[in-house]
C-alpha cells in the first residue's frame, strides 16, 4: 500500500520552493552516514546468506533517520511538537523494511489549525528523506478525522492497524493509540473483515487463486507475505492472538530473506522471483539455515552460473512448501467465521478418539458449506479419510480449511495410528469417476494424501519447468485441467459452452482423470521426452493400483496421444477430409476421441488463463465435429478382414478353450472395424463362445450389471425386425435403452449391444428376474410368445411426463457417406420405448438395419441407422414414406 | 519501409515462419483471426445441432521490412503458404512512413 492508497499526501521528493536553510548541510552530514550504513546492512546480508535481521536493521537506520530530520526539520522551523505527531504504519509500522520498500507514515495533527501550521514542514521533511534515499508515502489526518472510517480507503484503515509511534507529541499518539482508535476499530469490525476478505480476495484471484506459479511475487502471490499480513491482521481484528506456531515463523523469515535478495539482485522493490534469481538464490542456499555458507561475491557468481535446473527446482519446491504454509493459514482463518475452540489440534484428535469409540454415527458432516471433521480421532482409520474425500468429489461440497489441517495433522504424526492406509482402485476410481473430482484430489495434494497413493505425482510436485508459455508448477497444471474439466459440468457459454455435454456424457471419466494426473509426470523424470516418462509412471501405477488390461491400454493411448489433438489444429487443415480421416484413425472410436477432445481443451485451458483462445477453441470444436461425423458417417465402409488381424486372434485365441482352425477367423470376418475398438479381447472371447453355442440355441444372450445399469449382448442369425423385436422386449420390461450398437459379421450372425437403465429397478433388487427376462427375450425373438401383451402392460406406467427441456425432432438421410447403404440420423426426445417405436417404423417399411448406433445425450436421443431395402440404398420415394412414418410414431 | 501483412491458413504458419528465419526476417507479429474472403464457410451438423462456420480460422502475420526486402518476403511467404486451394489467403503490402524503436528512440530503417 502507498501514499496513493491512503490519499493524501502526493511524496514526489521534488525540491519545494520554501527550502529550509539548513536542508544541505543536514544532507551533506547525513547522507555519507546512511549510505555507509546500507552498504554495511547489504554486506551482511551477503555474508550470512540471508539474514532475517536484515529488515528489522533497516528499520532501524529509517527511524533513526527520520527521526534526526523531524527534529532538525522542527528545529529549523523553530515549531514544538506539540499537537502534530509522527506514526510509522503498515510493513514499515511492523518493523519490517526490505531494501527498496516505501516507508509509511502518518503525520498525526491535533487539530485543523495545527495541519495548516505543519504543512510546509511537512513538505520538506519528505523531501530530505527522499533525498537521502527513503521512499517515503505519507498521509495525514487531524486525529478528530481519524474517529470516522473511511468507507473508500479500507486500505488505511488496515494499515494503521500496525501503527507505531517514531517520533513529535507524544502524548497526541497516546490518545489516538489508546482513546481513539480501539473503540472505532471494533466499532467498524465488521466494515474492515468485509473490506479485507474482498481485497485478499481479489488479490489472490490476480494471481490464480494458486502459489504454484513458476516465477511468483513473494510479496503479492498467493503464499506471499502479504497472505502472512492479512492473517495478523484478521487475528488483529477479531481480537485473537497472534498465531505463534514455528513453521510460520519458519515461513515468514524465508520469505523476508528472498524479499530482501530480489530487492538487493533488481535494485529496486521488484519482488518478482525469475527463474534467473531462483537459479541465484538456489547457488547460494538462500534461506537454508545449514546451507553452505559463501561469502565471496565471485565465488557465489560462480555458484550461480553452475546452479544446475535441478538444484534451483529443488530450492523452489522449498519455496512452495513455505508459500504452502502462509497460504493454508490465510484461507484457513478467511474460512473461520465462529471462534476456535481453546483445545489444541492435538488434544481435539485425541479426546474425539475416545467419543468415537463410544459411538459417533459419522465422522465429518456439512457446516457452513463446507465438510467439516466431527471426530477427528476417526480419521486415524485412512478408508474414513478416502471417504471424506469421495464425499467431497460426488456432491461438490468442499472441505473445510481446518478439516485439512486436521488429515495433514494426521499423516504427519506417527503418534496417531493410521489403519487401512492402502487405497484400492475402486475408491480411487469412485473419486476421479465422480462430478467433482478435483475438489478431492486438491486437498488430497495439500495434504500430501494425492503423492502417497499415487507416489508417482512426487515427481511434479511443485515443480518448475522453464517455459515460456506455462505459468504454473506441473503439478498444478495437472490439478488444473481437472478443474477446468470439473466446470464444464455447469458451463452454459463462453469457451466450454461446446465441451460442456462432452464432459457430461463422456465415458469412463475416471480414467481421464487418471490421465490428466499422470500426463505430464514425465517432466519430472530425467527422460529426453516426457511422455516416455509418464508412459513409464502410468505402468507402476497401473501395476500397483491393479488396473485391467483395457483400462491401462485406454490411459496409455490417452497419455501416448495427449499432444496430437492439439498440434493437428495448430499444424493441419481441419477442413481437409484427408487430415480427419488420419485423425479419426488416431483416435479410432467415438468414445476415445471424446476423452481426448477433453484432456486437450483442459491441457491448453490449464496452461494460463489467456492460452485458450476463442480461436483455439473454435479449432478444437470443429476437429472434434468433423471426427465424431467421420466416424458415425464411415461405420459400414471399414469391415475387418480377419486374417490380418494376427494379433487379435492371438489374444482371443488365448483367452479362448477348443477352437478350432479358422472358427474365430470365421466370426470376426465382416464385423465393422468399429466392433473391434468398442470391444476388448476378453469380451470378444466372451462373444465367440456364445457364438459357439449357438448351434444348440438358436438365440444366446449375456446380461451383465455395469456402473451405470446393465448391458444385454445377443447373438443369433440374422431375422427380419429382431433389432426392433429386442428394444420392444427391453421396453415391455421397463428398461430405458442408453446406448446400443447393432453389427453383423459376413456369416450373416447378428450382435447386438444395449446399453439400459433399470428404471423400475426390476434385475436391480430381484436377480433372479435376469434369467425369466434373458428367457422371456429368446421366447419373443424365436416367435414363441407375444411382444404386444407385454408392451400394454407397461404402457400405462411408461407414459411419459411432459419433458422439462424438449428436444425438436430431427430426421436426416445421407446418401454420400456409405456406398451401400442409406445413413438415416434421427436426433429426438428420448423416451422409454423410443427405440422399439423407431424400429417398428423400420420394420414396417422393410427397411433393413445394417449398422445401428444409438446414443442418449441428456433428454437427447442420437440414433443412426445403416439402412438397406432390398440390399440397396432407400429412394427417394421410400424415404419419405419412412420419415412420414416416424414423425408419426415420434410424435 | 513496407509493412507486410499476411493472412494464411493455420497449417502453414510454421512453414512460413520457417522459411522466412531462411531469408533472415525474425522479427513479426502473429494474430490469431477468423474472416474469410472468397473461401465461405460451410455448416456441420452435429447431434441436430446445425454448426455455421461462416469465420474461418486463419493466422495473420505482420512484419515492417526494408524496402530491398519485400520482393523476397513476399516471395517466401507465397511459395510457403500456398496449396493451391481456396482460402490459401492474401498478402497485403503499404507503405510505413516511420519506426521509432522506443527503447532508445531511434528512428528509420535502423530502428527495424
Amino acid at each position: 500500500m502507498t501514499a496513493a492508497g491512503y490519499g493524501l499526501y502526493s511524496d514526489s521528493g521534488k525540491r519545494s520552493q520554501t527550502e529550509i536553510p539548513g536542508s544541505i548541510t543536514l544532507l551533506s552530514r547525513l547522507g555519507p552516514e546512511v549510505e555507509s550504513e546500507r552498504q554495511r546492512i547489504r554486506q551482511q546480508f551477503e555474508a550470512d546468506a540471508g539474514s532475517s535481521s536484515t529488515p528489522r536493521a533497516l528499520c532501524e537506520l529509517a527511524d533513526r533517520n527520520l527521526q534526526r530530520v523531524f527534529s532538525e526539520v522542527l528545529r529549523v522551523h523553530n515549531g514544538e511538537a506539540q499537537g502534530l505527531s509522527l506514526l510509522a504504519m503498515g510493513g514499515y509500522g511492523r518493523r519490517l523494511l526490505f531494501p527498496y520498500s516505501g516507508l509509511d507514515i502518518l503525520f498525526l495533527f491535533g487539530n485543523k489549525k495545527a495541519e495548516a501550521e505543519f504543512r510546509p514542514l511537512i513538505k520538506e521533511f519528505s523531501r530530505v528523506l527522499w533525498d537521502l534515499g527513503f521512499r517515503v508515502s505519507s498521509a495525514g489526518r487531524t486525529i478528530d478525522e481519524c474517529k470516522r472510517i473511511e468507507e473508500d480507503n479500507a486500505e488505511f484503515h488496515l494499515a494503521l492497524l500496525d501503527r507505531r509511534f517514531l517520533s513529535g507529541d507524544s502524548n497526541l499518539f497516546e490518545r489516538l493509540d489508546t482513546k481513539i482508535l480501539p473503540g472505532s476499530e471494533r466499532q467498524a469490525r465488521p466494515f474492515l473483515l468485509a473490506q479485507l476478505d474482498r481485497l485478499t480476495k481479489d488479490r489472490l484471484s490476480r494471481y490464480g487463486n494458486t502459489i504454484y506459479h513458476l516465477e511468483p511475487n513473494v510479496k503479492e502471490s498467493p503464499g506471499g507475505l502479504r497472505d502472512y499480513q492479512a492473517t495478523v491482521w484478521l487475528q488483529t481484528i477479531r481480537g485473537e492472538s497472534k498465531d505463534a506456531r514455528t513453521a510460520i515463523a519458519k515461513a515468514v523469515d524465508f520469505l523476508n530473506d528472498i524479499r530482501c535478495f530480489l530487492h538487493y539482485s533488481n535494485g529496486r522493490n521488484d519482488n518478482t522471483l525469475t527463474y534467473e534469481l531462483q537459479a541465484a538464490a538456489a547457488a547460494r542456499s538462500l534461506g537454508i539455515p545449514d546451507g553452505p555458507t559463501k561469502d565471496k561475491a565471485a565465488e557465489l557468481a560462480l555458484a550461480s552460473e553452475r546452479a544446475s535446473g535441478h538444484e534451483a527446482a529443488d530450492w523452489m519446491r522449498m519455496y512452495f512448501r513455505q508459500a504452502r504454509i502462509l497460504n493454508c493459514s490465510l484461507l484457513r482463518h478467511m474460512e473461520q467465521r465462529t471462534p476456535v475452540t481453546a483445545l489444541s489440534l492435538k488434544e481435539r484428535i485425541f479426546s474425539a478418539t475416545r467419543v468415537t469409540k463410544i459411538g459417533v454415527a459419522k465422522p465429518f458432516a456439512v457446516r457452513d458449506g463446507l465438510l467439516e471433521v466431527v471426530a477427528p480421532g476417526a480419521l486415524s482409520d485412512r478408508a474414513v479419510t478416502f471417504s471424506l474425500f469421495t464425499a467431497a468429489a460426488t456432491t461438490g461440497i468442499p472441505l473445510s480449511r481446518e478439516a485439512e489441517r486436521t488429515i495433514s495433522y494426521i499423516l504427519t504424526h506417527p503418534e496417531v495410528r493410521a489403519q487401512n492406509v492402502e487405497l484400492s482402485w475402486a475408491t480411487l476410481r469412485d473419486i476421479l469417476g465422480a462430478d467433482y473430482p478435483g475438489l478431492a484430489l486438491r486437498p488430497m495434494q495439500t495434504v500430501g494424501l494425492l503423492t502417497e497413493v499415487l507416489p508417482e505425482f512426487a515427481t511434479i510436485d511443485s515443480l518448475v519447468v522453464r517455459d515460456y508459455y506455462h505459468r504454473y508448477t506441473v503439478d498444478e497444471h495437472s490439478l488444473g485441467t481437472i478443474e477446468h474439466l470439473q466446470e464444464l459440468g455447469h458451463v452454459t457459454d463462453g469457451l466450454g459452452a461446446n465441451f460442456s455435454p462432452l464432459w457430461k456424457t463422456v465415458e469412463r471419466r475416471d480414467l481421464l482423470i487418471l490421465t490428466m494426473l499422470l500426463h505430464d509426470i514425465g517432466k519430472g523424470m530425467p527422460v529426453d521426452n516426457h511422455i516416455t516418462g509418464s508412459l513409464q509412471a502410468l505402468e507402476s501405477v497401473a501395476k500397483r493400483l491393479g488396473l485391467a488390461p483395457e483400462e491401462e491400454d485406454e490411459v496409455r493411448f490417452l497419455v501416448e496421444h495427449h499432444l496430437d489433438m492439439s498440434a493437428t489444429i495448430q499444424r493441419r487443415d481441419i477442413f481437409d477430409q484427408g487430415t480427419v480421416s488420419l485423425f479419426a484413425r488416431t483416435a479410432g472410436t467415438l468414445e476415445r476421441l471424446q476423452r481426448l477432445t477433453l484432456l486437450t481443451y483442459a491441457d491448453i485451458h490449464a496452461v494460463n488463463p489467456e492460452a485458450l483462445t476463442p480461436w483455439k477453441a473454435e479449432m478444437l470444436w470443429q476437429l472434434f465435429v468433423a471426427t465424431a461425423n467421420h466416424f458415425s458417417r464411415t461405420l459400414d465402409r471399414d469391415r475387418l478382414q480377419a486374417s490380418t488381424e494376427v494379433s487379435l486372434l492371438a489374444q482371443v485365441r488365448a483367452q479362448t478353450r477348443d477352437a478350432k482352425e479358422g472358427e474365430i477367423e470365421n466370426f470376426l470376418e465382416g464385423f465393422p472395424r468399429r466392433y473391434l475398438a468398442v470391444y476388448p479381447a476378453s469380451e470378444i472371447a466372451d462373444q465367440f463362445a456364445l457364438c459357439q453355442k449357438l448351434t444348440d440355441e438358436p438365440m444366446q444372450s449375456a446380461v451383465k450389471a455395469t456402473q451405470h445399469g446393465f448391458s444385454l449382448t445377443l447373438l443369433t442369425a440374422d431375422r427380419p425386425a429382431l433389432f426392433a423385436t429386442m428394444a420392444g422386449v427391453l421396453a415391455g420390461w421397463g428398461m430405458n435403452i442408453i446406448k446400443a450398437d447393432a453389427f453383423a459379421n459376413a456369416a450373416g450372425v447378428v450382435l447386438d449391444t444395449f446399453q439400459f437403465t433399470d428404471m423400475h429397478h426390476t434385475l436391480e433388487l430381484n436377480p433372479g428376474e435376469i434369467e425369466r427376462f434373458r428367457k422371456n427375450l429368446a421366447d419373443v425373438v424365436n416367435g414363441k410368445a407375444a411382444l404386444e401383451p407385454l408392451l400394454q402392460s407397461r404402457d400405462s406406467a411408461n407414459r411419459a411426463k411432459p419433458p422439462k427441456i424438449p428436444v425438436d425432432t430431427r430426421i436426416t438421410f445421407d446418401d454420400s457417406s456409405s456406398l451401400h447403404s442409406t445413413l438415416l440420423e434421427i436426433v429426438t426426445q428420448d423416451r422409454p420405448g423410443l427405440l422399439y417405436a423407431i424400429g417398428s417404423a423400420l420394420v414396417k417399411e422393410e427397411c433393413n438395419i445394417e449398422v445401428a448406433l444409438i446414443d442418449t445425450e441428456g433428454l437427447k436421443a442420437i440414433d443412426v441407422f445403416y439402412l438397406t431395402a432390398r440390399g440397396k440404398k432407400l429412394t427417394e420415394q421410400k424415404k419419405e414414406v419412412l420419415r412420414q412414418a416416424l414423425r408419426a410414431n415420434l410424435g | 519501409m513496407k509493412k507486410v501483412e499476411a493472412i494464411i491458413q493455420p497449417s502453414r504458419f510454421e512453414s512460413v515462419k520457417d522459411a522466412l528465419y531462411k531469408i533472415g526476417i525474425e522479427g513479426m507479429t502473429v494474430t490469431e483471426v477468423r474472416g474469410h474472403g472468397r473461401q465461405k464457410g460451410h455448416t456441420e451438423v452435429y447431434r441436430g445441432r446445425e454448426y455455421t462456420v461462416d469465420l474461418l480460422p486463419k493466422v495473420k502475420l505482420e512484419m515492417v521490412l526494408p524496402d530491398a526486402l519485400i520482393d523476397k518476403a513476399v516471395d517466401t511467404i507465397v511459395e510457403a503458404a500456398k496449396t493451391g486451394n481456396i482460402g490459401d489467403g492474401k498478402i497485403f503490402v503499404s507503405s510505413v512512413t516511420d519506426t521509432i524503436r522506443i527503447r532508445n528512440a531511434e528512428r528509420g530503417e535502423s530502428a527495424l
